[in-house]
């Protein structure tokens, strides 16, 4: 009978004891505070609509927030890879695409990924016609062929059209709720669309986090998305504040305001090493800075003389830049470094002066000339114009050559640069696509060598033009290596341009961040950062 | 003259001003040999041709300058100052988003300015010629020559950074919300709301900011207040308040500053002027989200309306500064309204 009734009040004293533990435990669990990171950073987008945005701080944010097709590895553009899109293929003649959708990815509202956001998100991109529509030029149409299944037929036979699709610019965003925001996918979507306030303030999109709110110049808030199909990122929060002036960047960095800053100077950097409280990345940036040497005699005088350009290309002094510059390299062609098939330092140019003037004498400059080099007068991405055309003029002028410097302000000089009517300058080029034939504007018949340094298809060995022909056609993996090896072979005997360094991306963060990778098509992947307990 | 007619008299004044203002901004901004097209659109968008046309079509670049500059003019008379280029978004809401940082930053440091300015600028009047006198002068000197970024970046480095004496960068801690907008001023907007500690975290942000550019603004004002309050010192009637026997504070605050105060106020117009208009530096160096950095974004990539918009207001302001200055000269200046 005492046993009888003792079960019940053992029972109930049981009860209370695993509320009480269980009470103790989900209080323990809501101790753990919210994970926040802070990033200073010298914000430059007027949109995070994918649709109109293309600046470095939409393409962070649109990385996370959205998700595309296809994507890189998390550091490099060396191969392609899979997202949204499980799997696909490419029919023979290179013209349709088709895409299979994974079938577990939803939207942060809970749809389910369908073909027809596809379809919806690429012929908005297109039809706004805003800063990143040029990007669907190559597209011919988009077909839902199912709910899972995309195709895409584009206008010619394209092998960069793959790696165009990683771009931030093809999100797939929820037609649904974009269409009840005012967004339309409609051919007079540049005068009928309004989802672009909207989308400025809340991401629509499968990615890791949400957009939560966007002050422009001040703040970015993303919340993650505990729904997300992929893995989870490790911040709840991520706040980006508009900090503009490096300067800043770094006393807020040092002082423990913010986790990361994304816009250090070199020295800044270099000055940070040390210290204990910091952690530096450095690597490889997206910048290629080059000598443009205008073939038309009229415009570029003694340096249209392509021996001469040859000349100048073995008088820069390469090892110099780098010193210069930490963390920068020597590019082997105006091919961008971190493509698949691109030379490297390795392959690069090296300084010979003895044949640099030898070939200014056979070109009828034996006691070298006067020239002007032009370039826009500024600091980007940490590296200062004047800087390196002061080691310019030093360094053609151990070849008799004497430059005399000409900056110019930046939007001045650009227009003198695409109008083709600098005839010795200096410039920097960074990828518009991440594939091998981004390379192709600096060979004739390519936009930057035929409209800025005027050098055309005439009396370009015909064997090298058929080579072009192929690079612009061919997919094969192992065909293009091949084909671009022959181009860069024949850019460093004749081009027009004289590519002298890349310059490195630095970035300082908090020692305890962790996870820090740049990447030349978004810069920063928020959802890989982690802070270390 | 009675009061109304000044007003309106000074009001009439205006308008050609500003008409004149329109016709230096637009030619200005149009004479600058780059094409806004290059600014604001990809290098590979540049191919395009459909976008580049509809580019120009849109923005209404296609149109000869007059055309423009009366369509321009037209609008402004309606109210509407047109659509950035850069941001997308009418340039009317764009200024009254970034505006009432600028207005909150510069008004602070006007007051801290005045205060210290005037502080001073008594201080070496009635001392004159004694160590203070030469202090306050060294003093003055290195607020109106030290360059204001320098001041800033170095304020930043020692009084946040290491001595923590003093908020960082931004208008508010960087995990604390904005307050919910009522002005855009966040130290009004937090009082409004009650949120007291966003009150204090956004007057702590001003602190810096607002000593770096009231110092520069104290300086002008010492030296002024300095050289006009020492004339005012030497004046017979001053010399008869003395013969009275009147407390020496009392001559100087009540006497002599009153009068010594005028060429302060001619001087306030311009200096509040300067500070909303001219902050470009300041702004950039504390991340502070104001007009000058939206003016200097606007420039940078040819955005018409925004660079038309932006001289527009600041002309306004000008406008505005020293018809206030002209109104408080009739006030405390009997001779005005007597001529």
């Amino acid at each position: 009978m005492n046993q009888k009734l003792a079960a019940p009040a053992q029972a109930s004293r049981n009860l209370i004891l695993g509320a009480l533990i269980l009470l103790v435990g989900l209080g323990f669990g809501q101790v753990k505070a919210e994970e926040v990171i802070v990033l200073g950073h010298a914000e430059i987008t007027e949109a995070y609509d994918p649709a109109h945005a293309f600046n470095p701080t939409s393409g962070m944010v649109n990385r996370v927030a959205y998700d595309t097709l296809v994507t890189f590895p998390d550091a490099d553009a060396s191969s392609i890879e899979p997202l949204l899109a499980e799997s696909w293929s490419i029919s023979d003649d290179g013209l349709v695409y088709t895409f299979h959708l994974r079938d577990d990815a939803t939207f942060t509202n809970g749809d389910p990924l369908t073909a027809q956001d596809v379809v919806f998100s690429f012929n908005r991109l297109k039809h706004v016609r805003a800063q990143p529509s040029f990007l669907t030029d190559p597209i011919a149409s988009i077909d839902a062929l199912d709910e899972r299944t995309v195709a895409i037929t584009v206008t010619g036979p394209r092998p960069s059209f793959l790696a165009e699709l990683a771009n931030t610019a093809f999100s797939v965003t929820n037609a649904s709720v974009v269409g009840a925001n005012g967004g339309t996918d409609a051919e007079d979507a540049a005068e009928t669309d309004t989802a672009q306030a909207y989308l400025n303030q809340t991401s629509a999109g499968t990615g890791a986090y949400v957009l939560q709110g966007w002050e422009p110049q001040d703040r970015t808030v993303l919340v993650r998305n505990p729904d997300y199909w992929g893995e989870q990122p490790f911040f709840d929060r991520v706040i980006i504040v508009n900090i503009p002036e490096a300067a800043t960047q770094r006393v807020a960095l040092v002082s423990g305001n913010i986790d990361l800053a994304t816009d250090l100077t070199p020295d800044q950097v270099v000055a940070l090493e040390g210290n204990d409280d910091i952690g530096i990345y450095l690597g490889p940036g997206r910048w290629t800075h080059f000598l443009l040497m205008n073939r038309d005699p009229g415009v570029g005088g003694p340096v249209s003389d392509p021996l001469v350009a040859r000349a100048v290309r073995y008088a820069l002094d390469y090892e110099g830049y780098r010193e210069l510059w930490a963390g920068s390299v020597t590019p082997g062609s105006n091919m961008w470094i971190g493509l698949a098939g691109a030379y490297g330092q390795d392959e690069a140019m090296q300084r010979d002066l003895e044949l640099a003037r030898e070939l200014l004498a056979e070109a009828g400059y034996p006691d070298g000339f006067e020239i002007t080099l032009q370039y826009p007068d500024m600091t980007w991405a940490g590296v200062s114009t004047s800087t390196n055309a002061q080691k310019i003029q030093a360094d053609l002028a151990e070849v008799g050559i004497a430059v005399r410097l000409l900056p110019g302000e930046v939007q001045v000089a650009l227009e003198g640069y695409r109008s083709g009517e600098q005839g010795f300058a200096y410039w920097f080029w960074g990828p518009d696509k991440l594939d091998p034939v981004d390379f192709l504007e600096f060979l004739p018949g390519g936009k930057v060598a035929g409209e800025r340094a005027r050098w055309t298809e005439d009396g370009v060995d015909q064997s090298v033009m058929e080579l072009i022909a192929q690079a612009n056609e061919e997919t094969d993996p192992d065909a293009r290596m091949e084909i671009f090896a022959q181009l860069q072979d024949f850019a460093q005997e004749h081009s027009a341009f004289a590519p002298f360094n890349v310059p490195a991306v630095q970035t300082a963060f908090r020692a305890e961040i962790e996870g820090y990778v740049w990447h030349p098509q978004w810069g920063l992947d928020l959802a890989l950062l982690s802070r270390a307990q | 003259m009675p009061l109304y007619r000044y007003i309106l008299r000074r009001v009439l004044f205006s308008i050609p001003l500003v008409l004149g203002i329109t016709v230096v901004a637009f030619l200005i901004a149009n004479a600058v040999p780059a094409d806004p097209i290059n600014a604001n659109l990809p290098q590979s968008a540049l191919n395009n041709e459909q976008l580049v046309a509809a580019f120009r079509e849109k923005w209404g670049l296609d149109q000869p300058l007059h055309v423009q500059y009366f369509t321009y003019l037209g609008n402004l008379l309606r109210g509407d100052m047109g659509v950035s280029i850069r941001t997308g978004k009418p340039v009317l809401e764009d200024i009254r988003q970034f505006l009432p940082a600028t207005m909150e930053l510069a008004t602070s440091a006007i007051v801290v300015g005045l205060l210290l300015g005037i502080g001073f600028g008594i201080v070496s009047a009635v001392w004159r010629s004694s160590p203070v006198d030469y202090l306050v002068r060294v003093f003055a000197l290195i607020g109106v020559s030290f360059p204001v970024f320098l001041l800033a970046l170095i304020g930043l480095s020692v009084l946040h950074a290491q001595l923590g004496w003093v908020a960082g960068p931004g208008r508010l801690s960087f995990l604390v919300t904005r307050p919910p907008e009522v002005t855009g001023l966040y130290t009004i907007d937090s009082l409004l709301a009650g949120q007291w500690s966003t009150l204090r975290d956004a007057a702590s942000h001003l602190v810096l900011p607002s000593l770096v550019l009231g110092l520069y603004v104290s300086g002008i004002i010492a030296r002024i207040t300095r050289s006009s309050l020492l004339e005012v010192l030497n004046t017979d009637y001053i010399r008869t308040a003395r013969a009275k026997g009147q407390l020496e504070v009392y001559i100087v605050l009540r006497h002599g500053l009153s009068n010594a105060l005028i060429p302060v106020v001619t001087l306030l117009g311009v200096l509040y002027g300067n500070l909303l208009a001219g902050a470009v530096l300041t702004e950039a160096i504390f991340a502070w989200p104001g007009i000058g950095r939206y003016a200097y974004r606007a420039a940078t990539s040819q955005d018409f309306p925004a660079i038309m918009g932006v001289s527009m207001l600041i002309a306004l302001i000008y406008v505005i500064a020293n018809f206030v200055v002209d109104l408080l000269y009739f006030l405390i200046d009997p001779r005005i309204r007597y001529s």
